[in-house]
């Protein structure tokens, strides 16, 4: 689907010389014949840097970055209460640039109150202080909308991508890796409790809360 | 015309000048150098950046480059010569403008990009660059919604030549692609243009007439389509558009265009001036040179907010 600029051989290496000496202490370099060893700094690499970011970071860091700072939904509403940019600082991270949202981990459990599961963006709605009406909203998949896992964590950043679009290829990356993890149970989910652990954007304090999992679990 | 143009530019140079000159013990100058202002969205940037500009007390050379990379180097060098104090910059082609920011650069007058990157960094002080791709993808999830994620539908592209049409066609790709009863039937360039967009659509729906939806790479392209489908009497095809536009606003209010995108151009350009304000002063500006600045959705829900592309709270 996406198209691939293709260069001219002599750019390609000079691009490729570019990466392999202006990117040194990155691992650009899988193992590959010795002719092809760099990676094309232009988009057509930009498959194989994203790979090999998911391959560095998704396990080793992102989920025990997400799961060591994830608040219970309780004393993410206090912290709440504090102000954004003051909850934001203390407990979140901010995606990069202007209007950018504060990105906040969060772990609890709740009722399911709705779910709609007839589309390819999936999500349940969860009643989590039990007073009946919806907190937060958990997407399911297939389909995963924003890019939450990525700015939530401070080693993605934008400085370190070629441009705006290699910063979204490893958006929709990470969020096709928690897509393959969501397990559901077969039938109706509403009633039943969902425990979850996940991240939320917001850009403002009284915004609804959408929580891009990392884990998630009806639980019987 | 070119050097009728031309000339204009250099009479509102040597006007500009003569305006400098006059006042030698006033205020810096900074210039602010966009496309044609023939489209509001590059209007409401140089608006913007002026507005800002005299609140800090500079005075402004305010010049349009028509997407023309000659045109921007003769105008570089008209602004090096007028020894301004910075330049706000909407570029004419990323690769291509490279040289002109280094040319700056190397007179000693530094430089600050809006709306769109360029290839190089370390040449630019700061690029303030919309997110472009995240925008596409806010308004391609809303043209999912809306088309019940099942159907047909036809995308209208901006000028291949302009990095922010392909970055929007792959950002609508990126979502669209996931929905697997979305069919696209076709897909094909507008050139950003009103006149263009309305030909393409009345030609596409001849050749499609099941199509449902319509997505567009941005306002103009999305009003010209929405007139033809008006015409053909097929005000039933959702269209989508991108930039968040008066007219498409007024459009979408009267129940017309579905949705847009709102690329904050007046803002970032005000943000622009701050910075080069900033670093005139202090010789920095605190802040990473690449800033990605996030699009707004625009639909039924926050339309009327909306004017000349800033979003009221």
């Amino acid at each position: 689907m996406i198209s691939k600029t293709i260069l001219p051989r002599g750019t390609i290496l000079t691009l490729c010389a570019v990466a392999v000496f202006s990117l040194s202490g990155c691992k650009l370099v899988k193992n590959v014949p010795e002719d092809e060893k760099a990676v094309s700094a232009g988009a057509s690499g930009d498959e194989v840097r994203t790979e090999q970011r998911i391959a560095d970071t998704f396990e080793t860091r992102l989920l025990p970055y997400v799961r060591d700072r994830a608040l219970s939904y309780q004393a993410f509403r206090a912290a709440l209460a504090q102000g954004l940019d003051e909850a934001g600082q203390s407990h979140g991270n901010r995606g990069s640039g202007q209007g950018a949202a504060w990105n906040f981990a969060i772990t609890d459990s709740g009722r399911i109150v709705s779910a709609k599961l007839d589309t390819r963006a999936r999500v349940a709605e969860l009643d989590i202080d039990g007073d009946g009406s919806a907190d937060v909203t958990v997407q399911l998949g297939p389909v995963i909308r924003g890019n939450a896992l990525r700015d939530i964590a401070p080693f993605y950043n934008f400085d370190d991508f070629r441009d705006q679009i290699e910063f979204a290829k490893l958006g929709r990356a990470l969020n096709d890796q928690v897509s393959a993890m969501v397990q559901l149970p077969e039938g109706d989910l509403v009633g039943r409790r969902m425990a979850f652990t996940g991240v939320t954007p917001l850009k403002k304090a009284d915004e609804a809360v959408l929580v891009t999992p990392i884990s998630v679990d009806v639980l019987p | 015309m070119n050097i009728k143009r031309r000339l204009l530019i250099t009479a509102m140079a040597l006007g500009v000048f003569g305006a400098t000159t006059g006042f030698a013990a006033s205020a810096a100058t900074i210039a602010i150098i966009t496309p044609s202002h023939d489209n509001p969205f590059f209007k409401a940037e140089a608006d913007g950046a002026a507005a800002k500009a005299k609140e800090l007390g500079y005075d402004t050379m305010v010049l349009v480059h028509d997407d023309d990379a000659n045109k921007q180097s003769e105008l570089f060098d008209t602004v090096i010569a007028a020894g301004v104090a910075a330049i706000i910059l909407d570029n004419a082609g990323a690769d291509a403008s490279v040289a002109a920011v280094q040319k700056a650069k190397d007179a000693g007058i530094p430089s600050f990009l809006i709306d769109r990157e360029i290839t190089a960094t370390g040449v630019a002080v700061s690029q303030i660059v919309s997110n472009n791709y995240q925008g596409a993808q806010l308004g391609a999830e809303e043209f999912v919604k809306l088309m019940g994620e099942a159907g047909e539908y036809a995308e209208l592209v901006g000028k291949e030549s302009d990095t922010n049409a392909g970055i929007r066609s792959q950002g609508y790709a990126d979502v669209i692609s996931q929905y697997p009863d979305l069919k696209s039937v076709a897909r094909q360039t507008a050139n950003w243009s009103q006149t263009e967009a309305f030909t393409v659509m009345e030609s596409m729906l001849q050749a499609n007439p099941g199509i449902k939806g319509v997505i567009s790479g941005n306002d103009t392209m999305a009003m010209g389509a929405w007139a033809a489908l008006e015409a053909a009497g097929r005000t039933d095809v959702i269209v989508v558009g991108f930039d968040g536009s008066n007219d498409v606003r007024d459009s979408i209010m009267a129940g017309g265009i579905k949705a847009t995108v709102l690329q904050p151009a007046y803002q970032q350009a005000q943000l622009a001036v701050e910075q080069a304000d900033k670093y005139i002063k202090t010789g920095s500006t605190g802040l990473d040179e690449k800033q990605l600045m996030d699009c707004v959705l625009i639909n039924g829900d926050n339309a009327a907010k909306l004017e000349t592309f800033a979003l009221s709270e």
